[in-house]
C-alpha cells in the first residue's frame, strides 16, 4: 500500500479552478495533485481523478458540452468504469453529466443570473470515496458559485436516485431551483460524483471554514483502503457546533 | 495652401488646421483615421494633462508609475502590486452587456501587460432609478456583463459600490479596478529595450468591432447613439484567458522586450506609444495583422478596438518561441511590423505605403488645453431625485428609516452575489464591506482594497469632497489595520468645454492630490473620462478612487460584521467635525439647511492606522467597520444585520449634534466590536495612539435600541423594531430587482 496516492487535476482550457483544487489536495496527508492536459488519452498510474470547476471552452454553447467531447473524456470514462473515484466540481459536475457518466443535466439557476454564496447543505449518500467521513444527514456549510446549477432530471429518474441511494447532498435553501434541493449526485457504482458547490474554497480554518476539507480526507482514507465510516467520522452535532 | 477639408473623423476644424500645418499637407484618411484616434481626448488627455501633474507619484515603493499599463508599487521585499482603475461609461450605455464586460477585460489587460497575474476586480458603477425600464435593463446587464468576464477568467471580483441618482441616467457611469501581484524582478514595462525589435501582434483576429472607440469615448450623447453600437467592442473572457496566460508565460520566459495591450484606439495607440517611449519609429504591413474580415480598409484595421489582443516588441531571436507558444495556447499570433530608427509611424499594406506620420506630431504635438474655468455660483446642482413629500421636523428614526428604505441605503447583495468573489481562494474579506482583503499567500501579507466614488461631497465643494474621498478610502483599509501604499483614479466629469465642468475638474483634481500627498500616498495610475454629458446636461463631478493597503497579519484581520451578543461596541477616531455636508442624509433631503462638507481631521486620520493595527494583531477585535454611507446608525446595522436576530442597544452620553453624530459621514471614525474583557486594553491602547474614543454600547439580540441625551440634557430612547430594519436593509435593493419588472 503506497503512503500517497496520485490525484489528476484535469484542465480544459477556460478551467480556472485547476490551482484552487490543486493548492487544496496539497493540504490533505496522502494526496499528491497531478496535472492532466485536454489532449490525453492516458490516465495511467492515477488513482483518482478531479474534474475543477471553470468555463471549460468559453461554455459559450451548453455548459460542459465540447469538454465532454474532449480526448481526455473518453479515458475518464474507462477510469470511472474500473471503479475508481471520479469528482466533478461545479463545472465539472456539468461536464461529467453531459458525457454520461453522472445521470441528469443541469440548467440554468431558475433566478437565472449567477449566484455566488454560501449555502448550507446535508451530506445524505456517505458510503462514497468523497463523504466517508460524514455521518449521514450532517449539515455543512460551502460557497456555490454558477449560472447553470439546477438539477433536473425527469421523475423516473429521480425516484432511482432517491431510491438506489444517490443523492450525495442536499441544499438546505435551494438558491437554484434544483429539483429535490439536490446539490450533489453519485453514479449508481458510487465512485463518479458531482457536486455543485466548492470544497476546495473551504479547506483552512476552523468550523465551516474548512468544511471542504472532509472530502478530500475522505478520498485519502478511502484510497488507503478504509470503506466503513471511521470513528473519525464527522456528525452533524460536532458540525453544528461551528 | 490648399483649403481645409472637413475631417470625416469628427477632428474639429481648428485641430484640422493644426494636423495640417505639422505635416505640410492634408492627411490622406490613413492619416486622418490614426490623427483622430490619438489626438481624442481618450488617449491624449488634451484637457486635464496639465492639470493631472498636480498629482504626485513618487514614493520609496514605487517601481512603476504612471505612462505604463498599470502602476507598480512594492508590498513585501520581493513582491509588488500593479492596479489601475478605468472607465468604461460610453460604451456600457449603448450596450451594458459587453460595455461593462470589455471594460473588465481591458482592466485585466492592463495588468498582465505588467507581469502580474490578476488576484482581483472591483467596480464602481453609478446609475439612474430602477424605476424606468430602460435603467433597469442597463443596470441588470451591467452587472451581467462584469460577472460574465470576471467569473469565466477565473479572477474574484472582491468589492464595489453602487450608487442610483436620476442624474446619471443618460450617462452610467462603470468604472473597473483591478490588481495583481508581480515578483518585482519580473516586472514587465511598455519601455522598449535600444535594440532592434519586432512588432509582434498576439490574440484575437481584429474585426470591425469597436472602430473609432475612442472618439466615441470622447464627445458627448446625443440622441443618436442607437448609431454608435457597432463602436462598442464584443468581450470573449475564454480568449482573454489564453491571451493572459501566454502573455505571462512569455513575460516569465523573458521573450518579449515591451509589452501594451491594445485598448482604446486598438493597434495606433499601442504602436505609436511604444515607438514613442524608444525614441524611434514604427512600421505596421496591415496586410499581416490577423483579420476577420479581409475586406477591412488600412484606417479600420488601425482603429479597430476588437478585444483580447496585445502587441509585443521582440527582438528577432525570440520570435519563434513566442510563436509556438502562442499556436500551443490556440491563440493567434503574427509579426505585423518593426522598430524602425526614422521617428515616423509608417503604414504600409504589403508595398504599398498608406500613410507616414511623424510619432512626435501624434504624440508630444497634441493638442493642450488649458480650458477656461468659471466657479459655480450657486453651489451644486439640485440632487436628482423626488423631494420627500413631508419637510421640516424630522425624527432621528425617520430619518434612518429613509435612508434604509432607499436603494442606496440597503445591501448590496444582489449584486455581488453574481460576482464570484472567492476563485483563487485568496480572499480573506469579500464584499460586502467597505474594504476587501487579498491574501498575498506567498508571504505573510495581504493587501486590501478600499474604493469610494460618491460624488455628492465632491459637487458640494470639489476641493473639500475629493479630499474626503481620500481620507475614507484611508478610513476604510485602516479599519482592518492595513496602511495604504498607492492610489488610483478615474476621473468621471462633464463636458471640460465647460467652464464651470472645467473648475469642477481641477478642483477635485487639486483635493484629491493635496490629501494624497498629505498622506504620502503615490498616485500610481489613473484615467480621465470627459463628455460624461447628454443634450448638454453633464453628470455631478465624480472621481472615483481605489486606495490599495498592506496588512501585516492577514490571519487576524477583523471581519466586518458581528453575530455575537454582549459585544461592547465603541467609536474611535476624529469627532471635531460632524458636519452633514456630502452626506447620504445631505442628498436625501435637500431641504435640510446646507452644512459645509466637513474638514478632515489629519492628524488624528493618521494615527488611525497604527491603533487599529496594533489592536488587530493583538487579536482584540472581533468586528470593525469604518463609519460610511448614511452616518453611523447605517453603519452599525452593517455590522450586524448579515446575522438573524443580533442588533444593538446603546447608551450614549449627552450629544450636542445628534443629527451630525448619528448622519455625518465624516471620514476618520471606525467602530468596534470586541469582547467586554477587552475593554481595558482597548482604551488603554487608544490613549497610546492618542485616538479618542466613544463607549457606545453593546451588541444585542432581537433589539435596536438607542439611548442618548439631547443639548438640553432631556432623555431621548430610540426602538426600532429590528426583524423589519434588517429586512429594509437586506432587501432594499434585492426587493426592487425581484418585484420590478
Amino acid at each position: 500500500m503506497p503512503d500517497s496516492f496520485h490525484v489528476g487535476i484535469i484542465r480544459f482550457p477556460g478551467t480556472n479552478c485547476d490551482l484552487d483544487t490543486w493548492e487544496a489536495l496539497s493540504l490533505v496527508p496522502g494526496l499528491l495533485p497531478r496535472w492532466v492536459g485536454h489532449r490525453e488519452r492516458s490516465l495511467e498510474g492515477l488513482d483518482a481523478i478531479i474534474l475543477p470547476g471553470g468555463f471549460s471552452y468559453g461554455d459559450y454553447l451548453r455548459t460542459g458540452i465540447i469538454a465532454a467531447r474532449s480526448p481526455v473524456m473518453e479515458a475518464v470514462g474507462t477510469f470511472a468504469e474500473k471503479g475508481l473515484p471520479v469528482l466533478g466540481i461545479c463545472n465539472g459536475f456539468q461536464i461529467l453529466a453531459e458525457a454520461g457518466l453522472l445521470p441528469g443535466t443541469l440548467l440554468q439557476n431558475s433566478g437565472r443570473t449567477f449566484l455566488c454564496r454560501d449555502e448550507g447543505l446535508s451530506v445524505e449518500q456517505t458510503r462514497t470515496p468523497f463523504t466517508l467521513f460524514f455521518s449521514p444527514g450532517a449539515r455543512i456549510r460551502l460557497p456555490i458559485a454558477h449560472q447553470e446549477g439546477r438539477f433536473y432530471a425527469d421523475g423516473d429518474l429521480l425516484l432511482e436516485l432517491e431510491t438506489k441511494g444517490q443523492i450525495l447532498c442536499r441544499y438546505q435553501d435551494n438558491p437554484n431551483g434544483s429539483l429535490r434541493d439536490i446539490a450533489g449526485i453519485t453514479n449508481a457504482q458510487g465512485n463518479v460524483a458531482g457536486l455543485m458547490p466548492h470544497p476546495e474554497r473551504r479547506m483552512v480554518g476552523e468550523g465551516a471554514a474548512a468544511h471542504g476539507r472532509l472530502f478530500f480526507q475522505s478520498l485519502a482514507a478511502w484510497l488507503a483502503g478504509e470503506r466503513e465510516a471511521s470513528p473519525l467520522t464527522f456528525s452533524s452535532s460536532i458540525l453544528d457546533r461551528s | 495652401m490648399a483649403d481645409i477639408p472637413a475631417s470625416r473623423f469628427r477632428i474639429p476644424p481648428q485641430e484640422m488646421e493644426r494636423i495640417v500645418a505639422l505635416l505640410g499637407r492634408v492627411p490622406n484618411i490613413t492619416e486622418e483615421a490614426v490623427f483622430s484616434a490619438l489626438w481624442s481626448e481618450h488617449c491624449s488627455y488634451k484637457s486635464s494633462r496639465i492639470h493631472l501633474r498636480n498629482f504626485s507619484s513618487k514614493g520609496p515603493r514605487v517601481l512603476m508609475g504612471p505612462g505604463e499599463n498599470a502602476g507598480v508599487v512594492r508590498v513585501t521585499s520581493r513582491l509588488g502590486i500593479a492596479f489601475k482603475m478605468e472607465s468604461h461609461n460610453h460604451p456600457s450605455y449603448i450596450e451594458p452587456f459587453q460595455g461593462a464586460a470589455t471594460g473588465v477585460g481591458g482592466i485585466l489587460r492592463d495588468i498582465f501587460a505588467m507581469g502580474a497575474r490578476p488576484v482581483a476586480l472591483a467596480n464602481s458603477l453609478v446609475m439612474g432609478y430602477l424605476r424606468q425600464p430602460r435603467q433597469m435593463t442597463l443596470f441588470r446587464n451591467v452587472v451581467a456583463g462584469i460577472g460574465a468576464y470576471g467569473n469565466a477568467i477565473g479572477v474574484p471580483t472582491v468589492g464595489g459600490e453602487i450608487w442610483f441618482d436620476e442624474r446619471y441616467a443618460k450617462n452610467i457611469l462603470v468604472n473597473a479596478f483591478a490588481v495583481g501581484v508581480v515578483p518585482d524582478d519580473a516586472i514587465m514595462s511598455a519601455i522598449p529595450p535600444d535594440k532592434p525589435l519586432l512588432a509582434v501582434y498576439l490574440g484575437n483576429k481584429t474585426g470591425r468591432d469597436g472602430v473609432s472607440g475612442a472618439a466615441m469615448a470622447s464627445r458627448s450623447f446625443s440622441g443618436e447613439e442607437s448609431d454608435l453600437r457597432p463602436q462598442v467592442q464584443v468581450a470573449d473572457p475564454f480568449v482573454g484567458k489564453k491571451v493572459m496566460e501566454a502573455t505571462l508565460s512569455i513575460i516569465r520566459r523573458g521573450l518579449a522586450g515591451a509589452i501594451q495591450d491594445m485598448g482604446a484606439a486598438g493597434l495606433t495607440s499601442s504602436s505609436v506609444e511604444m515607438a514613442d517611449k524608444a525614441g524611434k519609429g514604427i512600421e505596421i504591413d496591415v496586410l499581416t495583422v490577423p483579420l476577420r474580415d479581409s475586406t477591412m480598409e488600412p484606417w479600420e484595421i488601425l482603429l479597430s478596438e476588437s478585444q483580447e489582443r496585445m502587441l509585443l516588441l521582440v527582438e528577432e531571436k525570440n520570435v519563434a518561441a513566442i510563436l509556438d507558444l502562442a499556436h500551443e495556447s490556440q491563440v493567434a499570433a503574427a509579426v505585423i511590423g518593426r522598430i524602425i530608427p526614422e521617428p515616423v509611424f509608417r503604414v504600409k499594406k504589403g508595398e504599398a505605403l498608406y500613410g507616414e506620420v511623424p510619432v512626435a506630431c501624434l504624440t508630444r504635438d497634441a493638442p493642450l488645453y488649458d480650458r477656461p474655468r468659471k466657479a459655480r455660483t450657486s453651489g451644486s446642482s439640485a440632487p436628482g431625485h423626488p423631494h420627500p413629500s413631508s419637510s421640516g421636523s424630522h425624527s432621528i428614526a425617520d430619518l434612518f428609516l429613509r435612508i434604509l428604505e432607499h436603494p442606496n441605503g440597503g445591501s448590496a447583495d444582489w449584486i455581488y452575489r453574481q460576482f464570484d468573489h472567492e476563485v483563487g481562494t485568496r480572499t480573506i474579506l469579500g464584499p460586502g464591506h467597505d474594504v476587501a482583503i487579498v491574501d498575498l499567500r506567498e508571504e505573510d501579507r495581504a493587501i486590501a482594497i478600499a474604493l469610494a466614488g460618491f460624488s455628492h461631497p465632491v459637487s458640494r465643494d470639489p476641493e473639500r469632497g475629493g479630499a474626503l474621498l481620500v481620507a475614507k478610502t484611508v478610513t476604510d483599509l485602516a479599519a482592518v489595520g492595513a496602511w495604504p501604499v498607492g492610489l488610483t483614479d478615474c476621473l468621471n466629469f462633464g463636458n471640460p468645454e465647460r467652464p464651470e465642468t472645467m473648475n469642477d475638474f481641477v478642483m477635485a483634481v487639486a483635493g484629491v492630490a493635496g490629501a494624497a500627498r498629505r498622506l504620502d500616498i503615490p498616485v500610481v495610475s489613473g484615467n480621465v473620462s470627459f463628455y460624461n454629458e447628454t443634450d448638454g446636461v453633464s453628470i455631478p463631478p465624480t472621481p472615483i478612487l481605489a486606495t490599495c493597503g498592506v496588512l501585516a497579519s492577514p490571519r487576524t484581520a477583523p471581519p466586518g460584521s458581528v453575530g455575537e451578543e454582549g459585544l461592547h461596541l465603541a467609536l474611535a477616531g476624529a469627532v471635531s467635525d460632524l458636519s452633514l455636508g456630502g452626506s447620504m442624509l445631505d442628498w436625501l433631503l435637500p431641504e435640510l439647511e446646507a452644512e459645509p462638507v466637513p474638514v478632515i481631521d489629519w492628524e488624528t486620520l493618521s494615527r488611525l492606522q497604527p491603533f487599529l493595527s496594533a489592536l488587530v494583531s493583538s487579536r482584540r477585535l472581533r468586528g470593525s467597520r469604518a463609519v460610511g454611507r448614511g452616518g453611523l446608525l447605517r453603519t452599525l446595522l452593517s455590522l450586524v444585520a448579515p446575522h438573524r436576530d443580533m442588533g444593538v442597544h446603546l447608551r450614549l452620553p449627552a450629544l450636542d449634534n445628534p443629527l451630525g453624530t448619528f448622519f455625518s459621514e465624516a471620514p476618520g471614525r471606525i467602530v468596534l466590536a470586541y469582547r467586554p474583557e477587552e475593554e481595558t486594553a482597548v482604551r488603554e491602547t487608544a490613549s497610546e495612539f492618542g485616538i479618542p474614543v466613544l463607549f457606545l454600547g453593546q451588541t444585542a439580540l432581537h433589539r435596536f435600541f438607542l439611548h442618548y441625551r439631547d443639548r438640553e440634557k432631556k432623555d431621548k430612547e430610540i426602538r426600532l423594531p429590528l426583524s423589519a430594519i434588517a429586512k429594509k436593509y437586506l432587501t432594499a435593493l434585492t426587493g426592487q430587482m425581484e418585484t420590478l419588472p
